[in-house]
């Protein structure tokens, strides 16, 4: 059993939002530094611990109350002036809020959270000490400063009826759990109602925790736990809409009845036999108008999917900042373009590109202070994280004013890991040359320093880029700077495709990867080592058989070509023709995916046609026992053809 | 118990709090309750709206519930309006704000349903008395 059994709704919803309110937290904490006196800045921190704070006394999560309360009483004494922020009082601060980030996922894998780390609670505790020590002093105990306005007697504030018969010091003794010995009036009606002690108390059915302390339930609590583990490695499952999006979806399945009901009624006309011109454009009419509906409707659905990448962006100033301040550089972190929307899915599988972008800037793009001072550079930096949509695509750009990326010294290197040979590094441009970061070997072993080393290397950004139907290309100018480029389509559910034609049988291609269609003229076919190929504008590309590739025979040849564009490499793909294109939403094979589809859609007229996905074909093409394979695809497709 | 048609304001701006209160007051029979995300947007709602209680946060940005409970019995129409202030702090400085600037009633986070109806019931038997 979860410690939160009962409460999952609640307690999705308070990790989803005190989350969002921590990562704001962190990023007014960077602000904060900048500024430390800035009096918003302390008061809307405060608050966040507060609210935190609040919500977590509802799921019972004591530990998580008492270090929101701590950090949250410092807060009231930094923004009442009691204290002031020192650098190392700072430190104590970032060190609380992730103390608060690990609670968080502790409650995120349905416990409660452990204490935290003594060290942070003791350093807290010493800072409120002694700015208690300091306030000693000059002035008396704060609450002597609030008494003299409490003696003013209620009446001063005139009291509306209802609130009259309300025995404040009552009410005041049961919650701080001492009688009230200030002298404020009573009421000039009697007195009414002590409130309980008991009321005031945590309410929480204990039974729970009881429950879980019993030994056999320590055991099933184990089990669960890991479970839990496993939920919370799983992504969000809940997403928060605008509620005028989602007002929208409703108006438009309400119009979109209104067209049916009226379709409805012209099929009884039309079957009855009443087929005159009226009744033809009426039906017309509703048809179009429920084409235009339909495609709303599916654009509202799409956008209750957007969400804007803030959300992701504001989890990044804090950790540029921590590792700056870890290798001793002056690092500021320029978001731009927050409020741009992105697919929800595409949003959580940005995060860890991102972050391995953002350090890589840090670490290896941004010089030294000494380095930048030398090159007459500022010592700050900036690093820009910037977002746009460009037509039906996201843009996102990391750009560094550091030192920039030499195509020489990339290329040796690559040499000198084995990478590429001579020769080859030899035929590269310099654009071709500073791709080279992306490939498997280049950057993880030079680059696992102890802060941006994860074992994880440019190539996995890569790919994961490139899983998301994305690109990222790079700039870099030595001495200026380098810039990351990534380019994604707006959404993941609509894939933009080209259809082809094998016989009768259409399959659907992406048309991202399609550069252009030419006629094959079979006489100017080359055969080089084995392989047709064709010169294309001075470009030797492959040409490869899309029957070939499925496992099909050959029926006739192939009249046209698709010039493709897969991972690093063109080629050509030979088909026997087109039927246009369409964007089709992809409906996933979840149990049955042979490979090298990946998906199918529905055509208007009700056909299934396969969308193809090219990587997984051309491996299969590359690999040795690829007979043996494409005799599976072509098993696996003829069922569908 | 009041009625349970009985329209229902609730201020916070944490929105999971909000659903918390909503939630406690459902399970009280109440079903009828709007929500604010601050005192400000609170008291254009009480202003153009009618309701019969006001369930309301303190700490908030922009207007904070002790600026609205202060803007609530100040305005003519408005100042009978029962206010129940919920709170994470139950410091004797906040607890004699709150009821000098006129609250009803004041409940400490976190509560149950129990207290809830409790301390709603001691609002209702004054006003019925």
């Amino acid at each position: 059993m979860s410690a939160f059994a009962g409460m999952e709704d609640l307690l999705q919803d308070f990790l989803q939002e005190a989350g969002d309110l921590l990562s704001d937290v962190d990023n007014k904490l960077v602000d904060l530094e900048r500024s430390p006196d800035d009096h918003r800045l302390l008061n809307e921190i405060f608050r966040g611990f507060h609210t935190i704070k609040g919500g977590a006394g509802f799921l019972n999560a004591t530990e998580l109350v008492k270090l929101c309360h701590l950090t949250e009483n410092l807060f009231d004494k930094l923004r009442n002036a009691e204290m002031a922020l020192t650098p190392a009082l700072m430190d104590t601060i970032m060190a609380a809020t992730q103390g608060v980030r690990n609670m968080f996922g502790e409650i995120a894998q349905g416990r409660q959270p452990d204490p935290a780390p003594a060290e942070v609670v003791t350093t807290l505790r010493a800072a409120l000490e002694g700015a208690a020590e300091q306030k000693k002093a000059p002035s008396a105990a704060p609450a002597a400063a609030t008494a003299p306005s409490t003696t003013t007697p209620p009446s001063s504030a005139p009291l509306a009826g209802p609130m009259r018969g309300l025995d404040w010091q009552a009410l005041h003794g049961a919650v701080t759990g001492r009688p009230a010995e200030l002298p404020v009036a009573k009421p000039a009606v009697e007195p009414v109602a002590k409130v309980d002690v008991a009321g005031l108390q945590p309410h929480f059915p204990p039974e729970g925790r009881r429950a879980s302390d019993k030994p056999g339930a320590v055991a099933s609590g184990t089990t669960s736990g890991r479970r839990a583990d496993e939920r919370a490695a799983a992504r969000e499952t809940t997403i928060r809409v605008d509620t005028a999006r989602l007002d929208q979806v409703l108006n438009l399945s309400g119009e979109i009845g209104l067209t049916k009901n009226r379709l409805t009624s012209l099929r009884v006309d039309i079957l009855a036999g009443r087929t005159d011109t009226d009744t033809l454009q009426a039906l017309d009419q509703a048809v179009s108008q429920l084409d235009l509906l339909v495609s709303d409707l599916q654009n509202s659905v799409m956008k209750t999917r957007m969400q804007p990448i803030g959300r992701l962006f504001q989890k990044y100033p804090r950790i540029a900042r921590d590792l700056a301040r870890q290798l001793g550089k002056d690092v500021e972190l320029a978001l731009v373009g927050e409020e741009t929307e992105v697919d929800k899915t595409m949003i959580e599988d940005l995060a860890d590109p991102l972050i391995h972008l953002i350090r890589n800037a840090v670490d290896h793009g941004v010089e030294s202070p000494q380095e930048r001072l030398a090159a007459g550079k500022q010592v700050k930096s900036v690093v820009r994280l910037e977002a746009r949509q460009e037509g039906d695509h996201i843009v996102l750009i990391i750009a560094d004013d550091g030192r920039g990326m030499s195509p020489e010294r990339i290329r040796a290197k690559a040499v000198e890991k084995g990478i590429i040979n001579e020769e080859e590094a030899n035929t590269l441009d310099d654009r071709q040359s500073l791709n080279l970061i992306f490939l498997p070997g280049f950057s993880t072993m030079s680059q696992a320093s102890a802060v941006s080393g994860r074992g994880v290397g440019m190539d996995v950004v890569k790919t994961n880029i490139q899983k998301l139907n994305g690109s990222i290309e790079i700039r870099s100018e030595p001495g200026k700077g380098s810039v990351f480029v990534i380019s994604l389509p707006l959404t993941l559910a609509i894939l933009p495709v080209l259809l082809v034609l094998l016989g009768d049988q259409p399959f659907a291609l992406p048309l991202s990867m399609v550069r252009e269609i030419l006629p094959i003229d079979h006489a100017r076919m080359q055969e080089v080592g084995g392989k047709e190929t064709l010169v294309v504008r001075g470009e030797i590309l492959p040409v490869i058989s899309l029957a070939r590739l499925l496992g099909w025979p050959q029926v006739r040849p192939p009249e046209y070509g698709v010039l493709m564009q897969a991972a690093e490499r063109s080629f050509i793909l030979a088909v026997d023709n087109f039927a246009g294109r369409d964007d089709a939403v992809i409906k996933a094979l979840d149990d049955f995916r042979p490979r090298g589809v990946a998906g199918v859609t529905t055509l208007s007229n009700g056909q299934i046609v396969l969308i193809l996905d090219m990587k997984e074909l051309l491996v299969d093409l590359a690999s040795p026992n690829d007979r043996e394979t494409r005799g599976g695809h072509a098993r696996a497709l003829e069922i569908f053809a | 118990m009041a009625d349970p048609k009985m329209r229902i304001l609730v201020v916070d701006d944490f929105s999971t709090m909000r659903r918390i209160v909503r939630n406690l007051l459902k399970e009280l029979g109440f079903s009828n309750v709007d929500e604010a995300e601050d005192g400000a947007m609170a008291l254009q709602k009480l202003q153009n709206d009618s309701f019969e209680f006001v369930v309301t946060d303190w700490n908030m940005p922009n207007m904070d519930g002790l600026q609205l409970l202060q803007a609530i019995r100040k305005s003519a129409a408005l100042k009978h309006l029962p206010v129940l202030m919920i709170t994470a702090e139950a410091k004797r400085e906040n607890i004699i704000a709150a009821a000098q600037a006129g609250a009803s009633g004041y409940i400490v986070k976190p509560f149950t349903a129990a207290t809830l109806a409790e301390k709603l019931q001691k609002i209702f038997d004054k006003m019925g008395g």
